[in-house]
């Protein structure tokens, strides 16, 4: 199941350095920034980016002093949605729109993101992200969903396809086709999750290194990677647990390609400052990137 | 059956106790249920820090069998609810923290919101007071 760093196979990604994502100034290693770890991603003297949680953000401002702080140093800050749920059939939410396309004013990001994923239905929260199923119907309500985001914002939107336990009965398409379609169909970026893409193929039983191949990897605008750990055979994206070495295997084989800037989230249990920054120097390692 | 009734019917599987809808492998989603589970009882536990210490370990299991068929409302609401369903077993060391949410705030049926008044709670050994905002502890 690891896979080698040596990549063999459909390795050319069209345009390495001048993909979809290259003239955002995403460079380098950044991290997910929490009002937890603030102090410690100030400290960090090399950081390349961040991400904020954008449901976090005031409506009209001023920024959290620690994000102003990082953005008077010229570091980039994207809102990261996480509760648009613009895989829901249901019409996503206009005062949610607007709440995230304001987050993109005030952090004068370059771009941002959510997922390629469902939050509630029925009137009922689930609590977290839901994979949709891979089907035309499904297709439809997503572009259209992200048609009436990409309408208010001022930037770009990156789609995360997210990790799932489980696949829905009716999938009438792979994952790599149905995001290859989505990207087509919306232009939207691609926010590559290499921690996903190895949950989602270690729980189906398959190549993490070939669900890679057949991403569309000439869309990414950056890449993620986080920690997770097994329970009852089970691979969980938890975000709590440390970087595995197969993940880091997939930031090298992604880096032989291309040079997307890449950042770790971190969502609790916060290890001592010494260990976080010792997960970022590993990141930027295995992107073969000077730690 | 319609994506909005599917997904509806998925959601109502994972966090309201609902019926495994047709075609999904059952592990795999119940796997997903616990996880979810497990997530709401962390968020619960961070909105409710004493609650969440006084239980000490039996805090997840104890909230997870309340949240069974229960649809979330929030991690305000739910630990609210879940407090007082602890009735007379509700630690001593909690009381005050519920009693600090229910003179600030009222639990209605769509979620927490802020009392307009004032409001005046027992707590063991005491009162906890709320005026114009503010909350003052009377007693020991």
């Amino acid at each position: 199941m690891t896979g080698s760093a040596a990549l063999p196979g459909p390795a050319a990604v069209p345009g390495r350095a001048g993909g979809a994502g290259a003239g955002l100034g995403l460079r380098g290693v950044g991290i997910g920034w929490r009002p937890e770890i603030s102090g410690f991603v100030e400290s960090l003297p090399e950081l390349g980016f961040c991400e904020v949680i954008a449901e976090s953000l005031p409506l009209s401002g001023p920024l959290p002093a620690s994000l102003a702080a990082l953005r008077e140093r010229g570091i980039p800050v994207i809102p990261h949605g996480v509760r648009l749920s613009l895989g829901s059939a249901d019409p996503v939410e206009p005062a949610r729109v607007t709440r995230f396309a304001a987050a993109a004013r005030i952090t004068g990001a370059p771009v941002v993101s959510e997922h390629i994923a469902f939050v509630r239905a029925g009137g009922i929260e689930a609590g977290h992200l839901l994979p949709v199923p891979r089907t035309r119907e499904a297709l439809d309500a997503l572009a259209a969903n992200i048609a009436r985001t990409q309408a208010e914002l001022p930037v770009p939107l990156a789609l995360e396809p997210i990790a799932t336990l489980f696949d829905w009965p009716e999938d009438e398409l792979t994952e790599a086709d149905f995001l290859t379609e989505l990207l087509h169909r919306t232009g939207a970026l691609l926010l590559l999750d290499l921690a996903n893409v190895y949950a989602n193929a270690r729980n189906r039983g398959t190549s993490p290194m070939d669900l890679l191949d057949r991403l569309p990897l000439d869309r990414v605008a950056y890449v993620h990677v986080a920690g997770g750990s097994e329970h009852g055979g089970r691979y969980h994206d938890t975000h709590t647990d440390p970087v595995p070495a197969e993940v880091l295997d997939l930031v090298t084989a992604l880096c032989e390609r291309a040079s997307p800037g890449i950042m770790l989230e971190r969502d609790g249990h916060y290890p001592p400052a010494a260990e976080l920054a010792a997960e970022l120097s590993a990141i930027a390692t295995a992107a073969g990137r000077a730690a | 059956m319609t994506l909005r009734d599917r997904q509806e019917a998925l959601v109502a599987a994972l966090v309201a106790g609902g019926p495994l809808p047709d075609g999904f492998s059952p592990e795999p989603v119940q796997a997903t249920a616990a996880a979810l589970a497990q997530k709401r009882s962390g968020e619960v536990a961070k909105a409710w820090p004493a609650l969440a210490a006084a239980l000490g370990p039996d805090f997840p299991s104890l909230f997870t069998a309340w949240a069974v068929g229960r649809a979330p409302a929030g991690s305000a609401a739910d630990g609210w609810a879940f407090a007082r369903s602890l009735g007379a077993d509700l630690p001593e060391r909690a009381a005050g923290e519920l009693a600090a949410a229910e003179v600030r705030f009222v639990l209605g049926p769509a979620g927490v919101r802020r009392r307009s008044g004032p409001a005046l709670r027992r707590v063991p050994g005491g009162v906890v007071l709320q005026i114009f905002g503010r909350i003052v502890r009377l007693g020991r």
